[in-house]
Parts: C-alpha cells; sequence; structure tokens
C-alpha cells in the first residue's frame, strides 16, 4: 500500500515546482491571447516560389491603411508555404477591405499563385463575448460541482470534499493553461475545450475516490481517517492508473499524429490535452486525497 | 435482471448492426439513415466561412422584422449562388446575424471575401412588367404583411405603397389586367403574380401562397427592398478545405488506432471482460455517430474533444465494473455473485461521474455558442450512453456470457494481482 498521506509533503512540493514554473514562463513568455479573443485580423495564403515579405508588408499597409506584419513559414512535412499577414490592432477588417488586399497582392505576385489559406478577422467586442461567454461556462460548470459533491458526499464532510474536488480543478486548469503559455500556443477556442475536458476528466477521478471513501467509512470507524483514505486511493488506483493509461495513450496517438500531418489545430488541442490528463489523474490521487485528511485532522484538532 | 446464455450472442449481432449502420448508414427506401459519411462537419474541419453580419450606419439595435428582411436578403442571395447547405442565425439582442457555410466543393475559383461582400450590399428589389421595365422600386413600399385571407381562409400577403408607389401601381395594374408583375430582388425573381384587376389606393394583395411559411418569406423579402441599412461584416474567418479536410483525416485515422489500442488493452488485461467492454464502447461510438448524423447536428473540432472525452469515460466505466468484478473474485466470490455485486457497488461511482459531466454539459450548451455548443452536445450524448452501453448493455452480456460452462472460468476474468505491500 502506498501511503499518500505521509508522502504529501513531496506531492506539494512537485505541484509548487510545477506552479513555479509555470509563472516564471508567464512572466517570460506572456499570455498570448488568439485574435478569436482580443480581436484583430491574420490572413493566411499558401504561394509557390518566392515572395518578398516586406514587399508584401508594404502593399498590405498600402492598401488598408493599417500596418501589417508579415511572415513566411515553410512547412517541411507537407512543402507547403504560407504568407501569414497580421494586421495591427484588434479590430476587424471588412469583407470589401479584405477583396481589395486580395487583388492588390495577387496583382503584385501574379508568378506566386498565391491562394487564400486561411483568414481570421475578429471584431473585438465579439471576441470578448465570446470569451465573457466561455469563463461563465467553465466557472458554473466548478461551481455546479462543488454544489453537487457537496450533497452527494455529505457522508465524507461534503463541503470539504467538494472545495478540495474544487482545488485539484484549479491545479488542472493551470496546468492545461500553462502547457498553453509554455507552449507558446494562443488561447484560442481549443483552450476553452481542452480546459472544460479536464474538468470532466478530474471531477470523475475524484469521484471515484470520494465514492470508494464512502463506502469504506462504515467498515473503518474504529481506524484512523487517514488509512481510510489511504486504503481507498490504493483499492482504487489500478482504476486510476488504467483509466488515465488508456486515456492519455488515446489523446498521445493524436499528438503524435498531429506532429506528423503538422495540422496546428490539432496539436494546439492534443498537447494540453495530454498533459492536462495527467496532471488530473496526478491531482486526484495525490493532491486531493491528502487534503482531505489534513482538512479533517484540522477540523478536529480544533474540536478537541 | 432475467437473462439466458445466449442473450450475448444477440447483444453482440445488435451492437455490430448498429456500428455498421453508422458507418456505412442505411439507404434501402423508404428506409433511409444517415451514416458518418452525411455527418455535417463545422467549417473548422471541412473548411468554410463563417461571417458576422451587422448592420452599418445605424446608431439603434435593428428591429425584428428588419433583421428577418436582412435574413430573407441573405437566404435569396444565397440561393441564388447557390450555397444551400448554409446555417443563418439572427442574434436579436446584439443585431447580429450569423452566418455558416461550407467551401463549395469543386470550386476552385471560389472567392470567400467577395461572396461576403456582396451578401451584405444593400438589396435592389424591383417589380417588372412582362417586358423587364421597372413599375416600383422597394424603396416605395411601406409595408408588406402576412394576413389571412376571410374569404378564402387561406394566408396572403399584403403590400401598401407610399404615394409615388400607389401612383405608378395602379397604371401599371390598368394595363397589365391578366398579366403578370414580376417581383426581383436584385436579378433574383422571387415572385410572379398575376394581375386581377386595376389596384388602386397603394393597397394590393397577393393571393395563391401554399403555406403561412411561404407567404412570411415572400412578405419578408419584400420588406427588404425597404430596409434603412445594408450589413457589413468586420468579422469572418474562411478556412480551405485542404486545410480542414487534413484535419479530420488525421483524427479520423488517430482516433482509429486509439480504438483499436484501447480495445488491444483491454482484451489483454481484462480478458472476457475485455471483450464486453469493447463491445460497449463500439456501441457507444456508434450511436454517438448516429446522434450527430441522423439529425444532422454539425460537428466541430470542440465536439470532437467531446467525443474523445465521453469515450473516456466509457473506458472508465468499464475499468471500473471490471476492477470490482476481480476484486470480488479475488476475494474468492462465486462468479455469478461476483459479476452481480461488481456492477453494484461500481454503479455508484459511474453515476456520480456521468451526472456532474451530463449537468456540465447541459450549462454549456446553454451558455456556449458554436465551439461550446458542440462540444456540451457530444459528451451529453455520450455520458448519457454510458448508462446504455457501459452498464446495461455490458451486465447483460457479461450475465450471459458466465452462464455457458465455457466461459465459466475464473481465469477468463483476469489473473489473481497481488497487491504489493508498501514498506
Amino acid at each position: 500500500m502506498i501511503k499518500f498521506y505521509s508522502k504529501r509533503k513531496m506531492f506539494f512540493a512537485i505541484s509548487f515546482t510545477i506552479m513555479l514554473v509555470g509563472i516564471i514562463s508567464l512572466f517570460i513568455n506572456g499570455i498570448n491571447l488568439s485574435i478569436q479573443f482580443k480581436g484583430g485580423a491574420i490572413i493566411k495564403y499558401s504561394y509557390a516560389g518566392e515572395i518578398d515579405s516586406e514587399l508584401a508588408a508594404d502593399k498590405a499597409s498600402q492598401v488598408l491603411n493599417r500596418d501589417t506584419e508579415v511572415q513566411l513559414t515553410d512547412d517541411l512535412a507537407t512543402h507547403s508555404k504560407k504568407l501569414v499577414l497580421n494586421l495591427s490592432g484588434n479590430s476587424g477588417l471588412e469583407a470589401g477591405e479584405q477583396e481589395k488586399l486580395d487583388k492588390a497582392l495577387k496583382a503584385e505576385f501574379p508568378e506566386a499563385n498565391l491562394e487564400l489559406a486561411e483568414s481570421n478577422v475578429v471584431e473585438p467586442f465579439i471576441g470578448k463575448r465570446f470569451l465573457i461567454k466561455s469563463l461563465t461556462a467553465i466557472a458554473l460548470t466548478s461551481l455546479f460541482i462543488v454544489i453537487y459533491v457537496r450533497f452527494r458526499f455529505k457522508k465524507i464532510s461534503g463541503m470539504s470534499a467538494g472545495i478540495i474536488g474544487l482545488i485539484a480543478l484549479l491545479h488542472d486548469v493551470l496546468v492545461v493553461f500553462f502547457t498553453f503559455v509554455i507552449f507558446k500556443m494562443p488561447i484560442n477556442d481549443s483552450f476553452i475545450a481542452v480546459t472544460l475536458t479536464i474538468i470532466g476528466y478530474s471531477i470523475n477521478d475524484t469521484i471515484v475516490i470520494y465514492d470508494r471513501i464512502r463506502e469504506n467509512q462504515p467498515y473503518f470507524k474504529k481506524k484512523s481517517f487517514e488509512e481510510l483514505v489511504d486504503t481507498s486511493i490504493n483499492q482504487t488506483l489500478t482504476r486510476s492508473i488504467n483509466t488515465n493509461m488508456a486515456t492519455s495513450v488515446s489523446v498521445l496517438i493524436v499528438c503524435i499524429l498531429a506532429y506528423i500531418y503538422n495540422i496546428d489545430s490539432i496539436k494546439t488541442f492534443a498537447i494540453p490535452m495530454f498533459i492536462g490528463s495527467v496532471s488530473g489523474c496526478y491531482s486526484t490521487v495525490c493532491l486531493a486525497g491528502p487534503l482531505l485528511v489534513m482538512w479533517h485532522n484540522k477540523k478536529h484538532a480544533s474540536a478537541i | 435482471m432475467k437473462t439466458n446464455k445466449h442473450v450475448y450472442i444477440i447483444v453482440m449481432l445488435l451492437i455490430t448492426g448498429i456500428a455498421l449502420t453508422a458507418v456505412f448508414g442505411i439507404n434501402a427506401d423508404p428506409l433511409k439513415i444517415r451514416g458518418m459519411k452525411d455527418i455535417r462537419f463545422g467549417i473548422d474541419i471541412k473548411g468554410g466561412v463563417e461571417a458576422v453580419f451587422e448592420p452599418s450606419n445605424l446608431d439603434r439595435v435593428p428591429t425584428e422584422s428588419e433583421l428577418e428582411s436582412a435574413r430573407a436578403i441573405l437566404e435569396t442571395r444565397m440561393d441564388a449562388q447557390n450555397i444551400l447547405d448554409r446555417e443563418i442565425t439572427v442574434d436579436k439582442g446584439s443585431g447580429h446575424i450569423i452566418v455558416r457555410f461550407p467551401w463549395k466543393s469543386g470550386e476552385t475559383d471560389f472567392d470567400p471575401q467577395k461572396a461576403i461582400a456582396e451578401l451584405g450590399e444593400t438589396a435592389r428589389l424591383t417589380f417588372r412588367d412582362p417586358d423587364g421595365n421597372i413599375i416600383v422600386e422597394g424603396k416605395d413600399v411601406k409595408e408588406s404583411k402576412v394576413q389571412l385571407d376571410k374569404r378564402s381562409n387561406q394566408p396572403v400577403v399584403t403590400l401598401e405603397f407610399n404615394d409615388e408607389g400607389a401612383k405608378a401601381f395602379e397604371e401599371a395594374t390598368g394595363r397589365l389586367i391578366n398579366k403578370p408583375i414580376s417581383i426581383y430582388m436584385d436579378e433574383t425573381l422571387i415572385s410572379s403574380p398575376m394581375v386581377n384587376e386595376k389596384i388602386t389606393g397603394g393597397n394590393s394583395i397577393i393571393t395563391n401562397m401554399k403555406s403561412t411559411e411561404e407567404a412570411k418569406a415572400l412578405s419578408d423579402k419584400i420588406n427588404s427592398g425597404a430596409l434603412p441599412f445594408s450589413l457589413v461584416s468586420k468579422n469572418h474567418s474562411t478556412i480551405t478545405p485542404t486545410m480542414g479536410s487534413g484535419a479530420l483525416g488525421v483524427m479520423v485515422k488517430a482516433g482509429v488506432i486509439a480504438f483499436a489500442v484501447v480495445c488491444i488493452f483491454m482484451l489483454v488485461y481484462y480478458r472476457l471482460l475485455g471483450v464486453v467492454a469493447c463491445f460497449a464502447l463500439l456501441l457507444q461510438i456508434a450511436v454517438q455517430l448516429l446522434a450527430l448524423s441522423i439529425p444532422q447536428i454539425t460537428l466541430t473540432l470542440t465536439g470532437i474533444a467531446g467525443i474523445i472525452l465521453s469515450i473516456g469515460m466509457g473506458v472508465d466505466a468499464n475499468v471500473i465494473i471490471s476492477e470490482r468484478i476481480r476484486e470480488e473474485l479475488n476475494g474468492g466470490k462465486t462468479l455469478g455473485y461476483s459479476i452481480d455485486t461488481g456492477y453494484n457497488k461500481a454503479f455508484s461511482a459511474v453515476f456520480d461521474g456521468n451526472i456532474t459531466t451530463i449537468a456540465a454539459s447541459i450549462i454549456m450548451m446553454i451558455f456556449g455558442t458554436g465551439a461550446l455548443l458542440s462540444f456540451g452536445y457530444t459528451l451529453m450524448i455520450g455520458c448519457i450512453l454510458n448508462f446504455v452501453s457501459g452498464v446495461t448493455a455490458s451486465k447483460i452480456m457479461t450475465k450471459s456470457m458466465s452462464m455457458n460452462k465455457v466461459f465459466a472460468k475464473k481465469s477468463l476474468y483476469g489473473l489473481k494481482v497481488k497487491v504489493k505491500e508498501a514498506k
């Protein structure tokens, strides 16, 4: 049997280190809010041959009367070259204006076989509304889970179980967030999807352990709460490992294929999902249980 | 639960049938079930255009009927461009109209910017005589409504012209008795009613409407001619099908490999219970695909995340149950008792885990638009299915199999695992 409670300081130190690394990278890399949330315009063209990026930037700035940053990307896996135009500022772009830009660029580089690959033009207030709605959904979901756990697990001091479940969730959400920061991935709608998925996994893990504690409780009346929790975690350990192996290996497969085929939209989704699912398992097994014991012991110590 | 020793064969065949239906669909007249191929993918997967239109130069939120007219313009124009597979959503609160349509397949010179810019232009509504001469224009129409004609009990579209329009209309109807007047939006013919009599006073009705819906659509279109604003879109995104289908192909490939890996793992680790788990998962995935393809719910990348999460929870339900059965067996209980107790004891954990997730997914569907909506839907369906396939169907299969002598050996349900004591 693994004694999770007595090893708690080691687990707390691990989590603390992860959080510290996350915070430091936050200061170094900063938050890269996607234009989906902050507004702005990014237009991508595929092209052949050579393109003078400065010339393209000048042309775009001239047509749109707005500073434009131009990047050329070359994808080795698919041999496709892209011209990425990033318009300054956070405002959107009228479709008619974009059409003008399209014509001007095609006239400037007739040999390059320019073709629109992707465009993302977002008005800031629409992006903001989307962000607020998403955050509201996340907050309400978390709140609901605490309340549900509070009532379903009344027997094992519901409120503390709910709040500790929430702490484990918060831990995982932060891990997902820091993954985005460390990998310099823009915070976009995949961030929201991944966060929600990890919340789902994490709370499911936590509930399985709470369920076992609730079930074991009558048989542990004479023994310490610490023993009850440690035994319950150990009894469900095979399940925790097997389930999380199955899910994280699946996500890892998605991850690997996304890298092989170099699909950005899936990469920004699969990497944090993989890291988050590992964190979800860890936070439940190594953090939630010991925290529950600490809360319980503290409450009973103060009662004496 | 009453069962007999052959039921598992029926359940497994049934699941295989459902899975095949989900993959290939059924197209035997009159029964038609859409399969995997007909799933409606979001533009982030398939490629396409999403644009948010807002009124230009309008310092108030447009009224509901104005928005309906604006929508009618968009609908007519998209019909004219043969963009039929589209979604148009009117957001009354903010006065926005959100348009989504996939990249037109087979069209290489499709220009999305141009399409978006043209969709929003002010509509030019004209009434023309058979020779094509313009009689009145949209701005001369004061209002058009749908009414129920008291005599015939049929819906009719009313037209009210301003003074100038009334005069022109009176003159035209005078000379065009028994001839049609054609109503055009831009260059699209939207209706061609026959003139029965000379109409004076500027009030007219168009009869012979097949339904209230048809009448409403025509009236909205006529009103659009007098719409005091045009639409602009400063918020739009496009993605080419080559980019999109690449993502889809990778997701499908990854899904198949991941499913195979999970199945192998379950089979090796849980043996007979693993077989049951594989069928249960197959059922869950198949029904989930059907729940998308039959009602034609749009599946986006986040929706796929929802499927991944619910399958993960499906695997979990099977793992929890199998572990529980093993625990009982390791404790020296009989097979039948172990299976019953395993399912009973595992149920509360599966129940709580899935109920919280279902509730969370409903919250997402209420608050979310687009991305969150798709995630919430697939997740909710998946978790509901967890009860059906992961608990009920798998229990029937396990119980029924265990009644056969060949499957009655305890070792088929897993090795006795010795838990190592920590020092």
